[in-house]
């Protein structure tokens, strides 16, 4: 194939990408940025910023904070923990699959992928039935005369779902920049006298890097914006930042809606950029 | 360290697969509950099969994600060869960040997006409706792409460039070195990618959910619409289904594909050789199949898209289980409407019924333009709206003769005085039901009880700002439709002081919660008490009380300003208000029917019981009267936005 059909491969695709990623963007921006009657304002974006609710805490003190911005921080606290839960128990799940026999890598791929086949909103439901006060959890420890544990309606669980849910998007990437590690590097680390916590700081890790950032990456976006999992998991007492924007959408707020999307996409690329920029650097130290 | 990593990967094994364990048992379930487990029955299973709906959603989901995949992989693949061979550093940059922007984006800005741009556009054609199955598909196609594009790449880098050279020096066409030499060797990484992109396609419920149409609604939207009522473990029996059927496939190609290739790089020149070998033997294989998916797809495409060309087309838009459904040896009251139409006018009809989850959610989706549905059941309040908005056009009874059968006390209403736009579907009241083993018959008098400390942490609340301000005010005595934001604060200073007593916020987990002793008080719909009753665990003995002051709703057959076939639309409401449909509907829903061929009708008595009918029915001496009082009326736009930014507040608390 020549080169200029090849690139002529690229056209429908280029044509796609721009009519369906960049311009539906613009959009966000212009609902965020105009009024119920399509009047520019800045409006939506001052109202996510000002907004202030009273809240009381455990002692009963009333204290004024920002609605939208507090709802943010909420979310990306339980996303950030969400993610670092995800990372330390998928890293050694790929870790070990990756040194495990082909064929076995190949089932346990499979067996990783599985669940993701069966609808979630299914399986946030079956979780409910595990973890609620009078649930099979419950039940089982009652059945080893342990005192049972409350997790239904508390950031745990939410945190629970989370992990479950995307923990397969942690594994897949990292699995896959360890299975194409050369064997022949640590092989080499180890003659040249590292022992195995030295092999995998100086070799395996560093090299694995790329994979850690992209399984960040899968993580921390779909679980700073779900509405679902907080909804079923917290008992409907944790907003986070998606139950405000799909509240907004059923409310048919929708230039309000945009805005908070708008603000939440920026904020998001912004750290992802920052985060690319760390694994660039790290990257060219290494090299 | 070897035992260690055993019983790491088990535990991770028991994590992921747990949930799976439950619903596998709990679709084996003999009650319609999902926490308390009866008696071993395959009931569930012969449900399914009879509920067209949930099939037609399924099979909706497998077109969908079927086409999504396919058509994502063609043009991914053939993006991904352009994208290899640009030297332009410029170019390739601007491309690579696009690609990555369905992916560093989350799945609602990408689904709002989308929306945002499809109704703008469909609006700047005047079309009626601006969401259907196509801005569906290109939804998932484009969340789709990026995957397959990043699957194929790096296979594209790891090809021999030599190979393609090699190839047309021997005298190959540069389109057929790309057949014969460039795809069998980046096959692995299409594959991948198609895979993916058909597992995501399936599981998305946040873009679909809103770009979904009216023509064409999936499986993971017709689940989430169950909020209003329960999810029963007949979708647990689906998903088992599916479970099975995704393991079988998964051995059998397991099994057929033995020396599929590995990444270990220590086989790596053993599978090169190998696999150099095997070519010839593979790709006729892998062509075929491919060939075959592209075929089923475009056959399954042209069939979703065919289907309603000549045939008459309705467009329903109710709520969630919102209508008898063929289930539990009930009448499948659509196609029996099909079925009728087709005797009685000669004409096909295709009925498109589709369900929302909310008011709310419905109003927005007609208000945006977004799509166009012929009947539609809102409730009485948001009636108010749609038709003050000019939303709602009036009916033409002279073809809704059988309207005569509507009880005299549900005419005149206030959301539609002349009795111009509505046909009452059904009705009913808010109540506290109770677990008479835990709570003190005594304490039951009123609201009060909902705030009563000691069952404090066993209280649920209703999530949705209406309805639980609404309970706070008749709490208060007060009107629940006064905007003065002073009676609203008092309202939302006793939602505060509730809320460390309350246990959760619910829609449809209340029948969980309810049914297994998980909580003790609860606020909900008369009719969904039975159903909690019929799945109740032994040590829990449910019961209902009606507080003097409550909520009445009634939900109503209307049709929009979008409809585009009035005169069926009516045939439609008509049809719903006859003795065979209309009773197997109120037996279904377990709500009260305005429909005196319902209400006097003795096997309707007879199968519903008698408590069922005195709760259902509480014989209220001056209906309209009492309902006009205390009915959730239209609040106007700011005292709206008052109340939802009063419930964002009781939510950060």
């Amino acid at each position: 194939m020549t080169k200029k059909m090849q690139k002529w491969l690229l056209a429908p695709y280029s044509v796609w990408a721009f009519l369906f990623m960049i311009v539906p963007l613009i959009f966000v921006a212009y609902y965020a940025l105009t009024d119920n009657d399509y009047n520019f304002t800045f409006e939506n974006i001052r109202k996510f910023f000002v907004t202030t609710s009273s809240v009381t805490n455990d002692a009963g003190q009333i204290s004024e904070v920002h609605t939208y911005i507090l709802i943010f921080l909420r979310s990306l606290k339980l996303a950030v923990i969400s993610t670092i839960v995800c990372l330390l128990l998928g890293y050694p799940m790929a870790y070990i699959i990756s040194q495990s026999s082909p064929r076995a890598q190949k089932i346990f791929i499979t067996v990783i992928m599985i669940p993701m086949w069966m609808n979630f909103l299914i399986r946030t439901y079956a979780w409910m039935t595990i973890l609620q006060d009078t649930g099979i959890l419950n039940g089982f420890l009652g059945l080893l005369s342990l005192r049972p544990v409350h997790i239904i309606g508390t950031e745990g669980a939410v945190v629970i779902g989370m992990v479950y849910d995307y923990i397969p998007y942690m594994i897949m990437p990292i699995y896959s920049v360890l299975a194409k590690l050369d064997p022949k590097l640590t092989e080499a680390a180890r003659d040249l006298g590292c022992n195995s916590v030295g092999v995998f700081k100086r070799v395996v890790l560093p090299l694995s890097l790329s994979g850690v950032v992209s399984g960040i990456t899968m993580v921390l976006i779909p679980s700073i914006s779900t509405f679902y999992i907080s909804q079923k998991l917290g008992n409907g007492k944790f907003y986070l930042i998606g139950d405000a924007i799909e509240g907004q959408y059923v409310a048919n707020n929708l230039h309000f809606a945009a805005a908070i999307a708008l603000i939440l996409m920026i904020i998001l690329l912004a750290g992802m950029a920052v985060m690319q920029h760390f694994a660039d650097i790290e990257r060219k130290l290494e090299a | 360290m070897k035992v260690w990593s055993k019983i790491f990967t088990a535990l991770i094994m028991l994590f992921l697969f747990a949930p799976i364990l439950i619903l596998l048992v709990f679709s084996f379930n003999g009650s319609n509950s999902l926490s308390v487990f009866s008696e071993p029955s395959l009931f569930w299973y012969r449900e399914l099969f009879k509920d067209s709906e949930t099939l037609g959603s399924l099979r909706n989901t497998l077109i969908l994600a079927l086409s999504a995949s396919v058509i994502s992989t063609v043009l991914g693949t053939a993006a991904a060869v352009g994208i290899n061979s640009l030297r332009n550093k410029f170019l390739k940059t601007a491309i690579d960040t696009t690609t990555n922007i369905p992916m560093v984006n989350p799945d609602i800005i990408t689904g709002i997006s989308l929306m945002l741009m499809f109704v703008f556009v469909g609006r700047l054609f005047g079309a009626s409706s601006s969401l259907n199955f196509g801005t569906m598909l290109i939804a998932h196609i484009t969340f789709c792409l990026p995957y397959v594009i990043l699957q194929v790449i790096p296979k594209l880098k790891q090809m021999d460039k030599a190979l393609p050279e090699a190839a047309m020096d021997l005298g190959c066409t540069p389109v057929g070195a790309f057949f014969k030499v460039v795809l069998p060797d980046i096959m692995p990484g299409v594959i991948t990618g198609l895979l993916m992109a058909f597992t995501l396609s399936l599981d998305d419920f946040v873009i679909s959910y809103f770009t979904v149409g009216n023509d064409f609604q999936t499986l993971p939207i017709r689940i989430y619409n169950m909020t209003k009522k329960t999810v029963t473990p007949k979708m647990y029996a689906l998903a088992t289904i599916i479970f099975f059927a995704i393991l079988i496939l998964l051995i059998f190609t397991n099994l057929s594909d033995e020396d599929a290739n590995s990444p270990s790089n220590a086989k790596r020149a053993e599978r090169k050789s190998r696999r150099v070998e095997n070519r010839k033997v593979i790709s006729p294989k892998v062509y075929l199949s491919a060939a075959a998916a592209v075929l089923v797809a475009v056959i399954i495409l042209i069939a979703a898209l065919g289907t309603g060309r000549d045939t008459l087309t309705l467009n329903v838009y109710n709520w969630g289980e919102y209508i008898s459904d063929g289930s539990e040896d009930s009448l499948d009251t659509i196609s029996a409407f099909e079925d009728w139409y087709l005797e009685e006018y000669g004409q096909k009809v295709k009925v498109n019924y589709t369900t929302f989850s909310s008011n709310e959610d419905m109003y927005s989706k007609i208000r945006s333009g977004a799509v166009s549905f012929d009947v539609i059941v809102p409730s009485d309040y948001m009636i108010a709206r749609m038709k003050d908005e000019g939303l709602l056009l009036p009916l033409d009874f002279g073809n809704i003769p059988n309207y005569e059968n509507i009880d005299e006390g549900f005419k005149g209403l206030y959301y539609d005085e002349n009795n111009e736009y509505t046909v009452p579907y059904t009705y009913g009241v808010i109540g506290i039901i109770y677990n008479a083993n835990k709570v003190d018959e005594a304490d039951v008098t009123g609201w009060d009880i909902l705030w009563n400390e000691k069952y404090s942490g066993q209280i649920l609340q209703i999530n949705n700002p209406r309805d639980a301000f609404g309970i706070a005010q008749y709490k208060l005595g007060y009107d629940v439709n006064d905007t003065d934001p002073e009676l609203w604060d008092a309202a939302f200073d006793e939602l505060l002081a509730q809320r460390p007593l309350v246990k959760s916020y619910v829609m449809d987990e209340i029948y969980n919660m309810m049914e297994s002793g998980e909580a003790d008080l609860a606020a909900y719909y008369a009719g969904d008490y039975f159903t909690m009753v019929d799945a109740e665990a032994e040590d829990v003995d449910l019961r209902f009380f009606t507080p003097e002051y409550t909520n009445f709703f009634i939900d109503a057959m209307c049709i929009p300003s979008c409809c585009e076939n009035k005169e069926l639309a009516e045939i439609f409401i008509n049809w719903m208000l006859s003795e065979e449909p209309a009773v197997a509907n109120a037996e279904y829903i377990c709500y009260a029917c305005p429909n005196s061929v319902v209400f006097n009708s003795e096997e309707y008595i007879e199968d519903m019981g008698e408590e069922a009918i005195e709760v259902l029915y509480p014989g209220v001496e001056n209906f309209s009267e009492l309902y006009n009082k205390t009915a959730y009326k239209n609040l106007d736009q700011d005292a709206l936005a008052y109340m939802n930014t009063l419930w964002e507040n009781l939510k950060v608390n």
